[in-house]
């Protein structure tokens, strides 16, 4: 049976509850992930962050006008609701009930979770729950790929 | 879980040519002779240590640019647990030239790489939240430009108030810095200058008094690279001379690294004997140098050698 702790990438690339959203955006810019693991002081697994809902609070109406002087106004808005919420901590835009997989488990669980919860990434906890990776759907499909040669 | 500490990593790249000369140019056809590998001190120990069976080993440290999202692939690949900073800078490239005829060696070494103070501030953050599961921590290495060189002396602060040991490699005003928070073991190394706490160091007696230094500004043991041999420190004040016996180097690049994992890997399997540590650390060295490779493979080949190794007390 495969494992998780196989096809994972064992990367701890992670924000604290505590750091800023500032800090957040320019990491999640620095590592091309539009979501990251939010971990508390121990390492401990607490949430996600995703930049979706960081540009959702604070955009005010969803760009897609035709009018230029609309998407203009909509994007200096957004620069400014973003300065307003920028020094703010993680802990007030993450979500907590984050779905995260066991290094153990089964890969075949991993299909179920990912197709049922549209995630992208799923993130790997151990026993104690604390952060040790995360799994792609590039790594899922990897997996299924080295399945249909056997 | 082991911690290895890497500030200052690169991304190594080896060209093997049949003769170096200026003003030619060179087509390399075949993927041997190009070799690309991650680098930088406690990252190869890491890999090392992974490789004597440990499931979970972690690197921490920065990695810049484009680059690192290379870097980290390539460190993933040894299935290490990376924890990095990145940075807005590129991070550095090692070139190495490796000639036939005649046989020679060519580095370029890139020291450009630069880190900012807020990824400092990130990396203290993030160490002190990543070893708390850590047996032990092995820092290493030199540190990247714009980085205060009490960062290692930062980092060993974390680690004595979490009480994790910490096994220091370093030299120069990092090292000489670091020592103030009394680091268990110590390792220094030459870079650039023949000196160790600004004391140039040639005879056999330098060396014994520099590293009695070092116990009195704060490491508790020394591990004092003297030529091919060692000259170890124990903390009761007793000096030995390790030395290995009939052999012949064919490569010193990862010996070293071999070194310290198995320094590690020793206490792990053993309990904590500094003598013995260190007489299996440096079967595990010589290993390398003997058999032109980069990365440990097995406990077999070292438990081989730990015949050659001989240590000697010496009366001081």
């Amino acid at each position: 049976m495969a494992r998780v702790k196989d096809y994972m990438m064992r990367s701890l690339n992670s924000v604290c509850h505590t750091d800023s959203i500032e800090d957040t955006i320019i990491y999640m810019h620095k590592t091309e992930m539009p979501i990251l693991p939010v971990v508390d002081e121990e390492n401990t697994f607490v949430g996600t962050i995703y930049s979706k809902n960081i540009l959702k609070n604070i955009i005010p109406e969803q760009y897609g006008f035709i009018n230029s002087q609309r998407i203009l106004y909509d994007r200096n808005q957004a620069s400014e609701n973003l300065s307003e919420i920028k020094s703010k901590k993680v802990e007030e835009y993450m979500l907590t009930k984050t779905k995260s997989i066991a290094e153990n488990d089964d890969m075949d669980k991993i299909a179920e979770i990912m197709l049922n919860n549209k995630e992208s990434y799923i993130f790997v906890t151990n026993q104690e729950g604390h952060l040790r990776g995360y799994m792609s759907r590039g790594d899922l499909l990897y997996y299924l790929l080295n399945n249909s040669d056997e | 879980m082991i911690t290895t500490v890497t500030l200052n990593p690169s991304i190594d790249r080896e060209y093997f040519i049949n003769e170096h000369k200026p003003m030619k140019d060179h087509y390399i056809y075949d993927s041997e002779n190009l070799q690309i590998s991650p680098g930088g001190k406690g990252l190869i120990a890491a890999i090392n240590i992974k490789n004597l069976g440990y499931s979970d080993v972690q690197n921490i440290g920065f990695i810049g640019g484009k680059q690192g999202l290379f870097f980290e692939k390539m460190v993933q690949d040894h299935n290490i647990t990376t924890n990095y900073v990145y940075t807005s800078d590129e991070m550095r490239n090692n070139i190495k030239i490796i000639a036939k005829n005649p046989p020679s060696n060519t580095m370029y070494n890139d020291y450009t790489y630069s880190v900012s103070k807020r990824s400092v501030r990130e990396l203290k953050k993030r160490f002190k939240r990543s070893i708390r599961k850590s047996d032990y921590i092995l820092i290493a290495g030199s540190i990247p430009a714009e980085v205060d060189f009490n960062i290692y002396q930062e980092l060993i602060n974390i680690c004595n108030k979490l009480n994790k040991d910490v096994y220091l490699k370093a030299s120069g005003e990092a090292l000489n810095l670091a020592l103030k928070v009394k680091p268990k073991f110590v390792a220094p190394y030459f870079k650039h200058t023949h000196k160790i706490l600004d004391f140039k160091v040639e005879k056999k007696d330098d060396y014994i008094t520099v590293g009695k230094k070092l116990q009195k500004k704060g490491a508790e043991y020394v591990i004092m690279p003297f030529h091919t041999n060692r000259l170890l420190f124990d903390k009761d004040g007793s000096i030995y001379m390790l030395s290995p016996k009939d052999y012949c180097i064919k490569n010193l690049l990862g010996a070293g690294d071999a070194y310290d994992a198995s320094f590690f890997d020793y206490i792990f399997q053993n309990g904590f004997d500094f003598i013995k540590a260190n007489r299996y650390a440096a079967a595990a060295a010589l290993s390398i140098a003997e058999n032109e490779l980069v990365f440990l493979e097995s406990r077999q080949q070292i438990e081989k050698n730990i015949g050659n190794i001989i240590i000697e007390k010496l009366e001081v």
